[in-house]
């Protein structure tokens, strides 16, 4: 039997306000129906979703539209101005594709488990309707999650690269590289998904299956890398790719430019000026660039292909075979705030989503301190690195306590008939931040020892710091916990809650971010002063936060 | 409140009413568990038993009357109250990303239990259970039954004085519904605690409950021992069920218009 597109279309209609109400109430995951009425629950559902789209596509807009500014000759002066014109573009270019991929590759990690857990695919099967049709209603639902972001990215980066380049053709020559980022980041996102929930989801316990599946997220979270890679690694990779094309063995212009998606981002210039103008005399760029964009193309429309059925093998996916390891029979029982702690760890290391967010400022950490460490600035620039390291750690770490308290999410409806109080509660993922702050500011130490020569100062910085992103987390986890308490609901995953973790996220980066600024004001005049006002002003914040996050939790339970 | 000397009443619900918008979940419940005693709550779909269950371990606020478990409110002196339930939910939702035994680890952690003994009771409720096998997959990977046996060896841990049991059966193999029974039975009668079960299946209350009591669109329409709710009607509480929810003349319409076709 051949499928439908138009029944296709209208089953998915019908499915998709069940998948965006367990994105936002994820009852299946334990959460209590609303007290709406349904037909108010749907249109709630179907609002948010619509405004965690709108979020993601208007980062994916302002990275497209700034662009822009990097693609002039004003930008290219100061960053690589011995770098040929084309290959100028070419690399913005790429960093502009590679970054929309990772974004939306990122979302599709963000949106999965929902995806995963909810039964509507197996529903639709037994249907009296063919096989073909339930692929396409899966196609379409699992499109539906990344419409809006994937219609920003075909749609503004052709408009930001025409305006930038002053050619309507420039533009036109960009969307085939930008629906390629599209299909490839959808493929990316449902391949690692399996992945996923085959050997990291499906991990059974012990300390050493642990360790691993900690291995495996690091290479989880490296996509969401993107954003940062691109503001901060960017400039120095353009002026790398400068200094290795001018010096570099022959040929290696046509080996980059043979690269994804290099062709794919080399096609504007092309289309503007008829050649890659400085990639050297004859036609082997130009024949690279378009025998590599016509096998990528190629590929992308396989690859839109596969996902034509993909999506509903990926709801069947089960944990791959049966573990016979019995490990270790004895419960380890901890006080309720380490537990909380344990627990969250555990739960990260079989859910990229969480892991990315305590990945992040590590990997963070592991970048400025790598940075550090083979750039050899003297002592002290080395400390001034290692310090606005440990700065963005705890900003990184304080920006993401509202994610930490959405752990609970899973489970939420269980834990709240356990005797846990708020308390230690709020403790427990208090001490999940702390953790991950000491953890990344010891990573840049040890590092960036063979630099710093005098490991003191930074220590004294680190631990003055300290309080301030106690402060931070007990402010957003208490905020939190209120709502929570109030409302029955904890705010859900990033994709589905991200307005309201970034509305917490903000006074918690304030309040970590407010001892840094007077830090470095105080120290123009003497460093002693602005570790003083450092240190003061955190202990200070840390005694109000508390106060109000542990004494406003009172004892009773979450 | 209790005399000095009397033994505590573990549940007690006084005119209970919850609401979801317009739609009425409980009203005016009231019932009362005695300790040492299995309370069966019976009840068609969507009759009001797990609104119930859940404003007894405070996931639901009563609209108005009240719930008190051993004297504690459990939506506002929460510990208090909590530490005296054992829970099993009637949908099994646990933390997917957790192993049987990090779960319980955390369950134990947070009930602040001593690592030796609840590693013996722990092990031997899943032994009994046929639970072991999968102590170290992920819940996710569990069946349904599956997943309600390591509720129950949740609820059980602590050897809780009031057990609050939703459904507890329902995914479970016939071997384990027997040892879940007996596990029960033993808990109540050793005079550890008492237990109150929520169920549809008649065949269960008839073999496990000391008294029952019969909810219909939210209220209580009939209470007793087995033994009462049987004389009244026939000797069968399936009968007695149906005419206490009035459902008996609309089930033999149903019967009558099905033979019709």
């Amino acid at each position: 039997m051949t499928g439908s597109w138009r029944e296709a279309y209208r089953l998915q209609q019908r499915a998709f306000p069940e998948l965006a109400y367990e994105a936002i109430y994820a009852v299946r995951q334990g959460n209590l129906a609303p007290n709406f009425p349904p037909s108010e629950i749907a249109r709630r559902s179907m609002r948010r979703v619509v405004q965690s789209k709108l979020l993601v596509s208007i980062l994916l807009g302002l990275v497209a539209l700034g662009t822009t500014a990097v693609l002039g000759p004003t930008a290219k002066s100061l960053l690589a101005p011995d770098l040929a014109p084309a290959l100028y573009v070419a690399t913005v270019l790429v960093g502009l594709l590679v970054l929309e991929l990772a974004l939306i590759w990122w979302t599709g990690l963000q949106v999965l488990p929902t995806f995963l857990s909810s039964p509507i695919l197996p529903t639709l099967e037994t249907l009296p309707v063919p096989s073909a049709t339930v692929d396409r209603a899966g196609f379409l639902l699992f499109l539906r999650l990344f419409d809006l972001p994937a219609a920003t990215t075909v749609v503004l980066t052709p408009i930001a690269v025409g305006l930038a380049l002053h050619s309507v053709l420039a533009g036109l020559a960009i969307l085939p590289g930008a629906i390629s980022v599209v299909v490839f980041a959808l493929s990316l996102a449902l391949v690692t998904g399996r992945f996923f929930v085959r050997h990291v989801q499906g991990s059974p316990g012990g300390s050493s299956r642990m360790a691993l599946r900690w291995a495996y997220l690091v290479l989880w979270a490296i996509p969401a890398f993107a954003m940062y890679g691109y503001v901060t690694i960017g400039p120095r990779a353009v002026a790398w790719l400068s200094g290795v094309v001018a010096t570099g063995p022959a040929g290696i212009v046509d080996g980059l430019l043979a690269a994804y998606p290099f062709p794919l981002a080399s096609l504007p210039s092309l289309a503007a000026n008829g050649a890659l103008s400085g990639t050297g005399s004859g036609p082997g760029p130009v024949l690279v660039v378009l025998a590599g964009s016509l096998a990528y193309g190629l590929l992308t429309i396989l690859l839109a292909g596969w996902l034509l059925t993909a999506p509903r093998s990926l709801t069947t996916t089960r944990a791959a075979g049966a573990y016979t390891d019995s490990g270790s029979l004895r419960l380890v029982t901890r006080s309720a705030p380490v537990s909380i702690l344990v627990k969250d760890l555990r739960i990260a290391s079989r859910t990229p989503a969480f892991a990315f967010l305590i990945l992040l400022p590590l990997l963070d950490a592991v970048a400025i301190g790598g940075w550090t460490l083979l750039s050899g600035p003297d002592p002290t620039e080395a400390l001034n690195i290692a310090s606005a390291a440990a700065a963005t750690a705890a900003l990184l770490a304080t920006f993401f306590s509202p994610a930490f308290f959405a752990i609970e999410l899973m489970g939420y409806s269980y834990t709240r008939t356990l005797p846990l109080s708020q308390r230690s509660l709020i403790l427990g993922k208090v001490l999940l931040v702390a953790g991950v702050y000491l953890l990344s500011a010891g990573t840049v130490l040890v590092i960036t020892l063979a630099r710093l020569f005098d490991p003191l100062p930074f220590a004294l910085f680190v631990l003055a710091e300290l309080p301030a992103v106690l402060a931070a987390a007990f402010l957003e986890i208490g905020i939190l916990v209120r709502v929570a308490r109030r409302r029955g609901l904890p705010i859900t995953n990033l994709y589905s809650g991200s307005w309201w973790a970034t509305a917490v996220a903000v006074p918690g980066v304030i309040v970590a971010g407010a001892p840094l600024a007077l830090f470095e004001l105080g120290r123009a005049s003497s460093p002693a002063l602005g570790m003083g006002l450092l240190a003061l002003v955190a202990i200070v914040e840390l005694g109000g936060a508390a106060t109000f996050s542990l004494l406003g939790a009172g004892g009773g339970t979450n | 409140m209790e005399g000095a000397t009397a033994r505590p009443t573990p549940l007690v619900i006084d005119r209970l009413t919850v609401r979801y918008g317009e739609r009425v979940g409980i009203q005016d419940l009231t019932l009362v568990v005695r300790p040492g005693e299995i309370y069966g709550l019976l009840g068609s779909n969507g009759a009001g038993k797990s609104t119930t269950m859940k404003t007894i371990v405070g996931l639901q606020r009563p609209d108005s009357g009240s719930v008190r478990v051993f004297g504690f409110d459990p939506t506002t002196g929460g510990v208090e109250a909590k530490q005296r339930i054992g829970y099993v939910p009637e949908t099994p939702l646990l933390f997917d990303a957790l192993t049987p035994w990090e779960f319980l680890e955390f369950v134990a952690s947070v009930r602040r239990m001593e690592g030796e003994a609840v590693t013996k009771r722990a092990a031997r409720y899943a032994e009994a259970l046929q639970l072991t096998p999968e102590l170290h997959q992920p819940i996710a990977t569990l069946s349904m039954g599956n997943r309600q046996k390591v509720l129950l060896v949740a609820a059980l841990l602590h050897r809780p004085p009031l057990l609050v049991l939703d459904e507890p059966f329902h995914s479970l193999d016939p071997r384990a519904v027997r040892i879940a029974r007996d596990l029960l039975r033993q808990h109540a009668s050793e005079g550890r605690g008492a237990v109150l079960i929520s169920t549809h299946t008649m065949e269960v209350a008839e073999r496990l409950c000391d008294r029952a009591g019969i909810l219909d669109r939210g209220r209580l329409v009939g209470e007793g021992t087995i033994s009462e709710l049987q004389g009244s009607h026939s000797h069968n509480l399936e009968e007695a069920f149906l005419k206490l929810t009035r459902e008996d003349e609309g089930v033999r319409a149903a019967v009558e218009s099905l033979g019709q076709e």
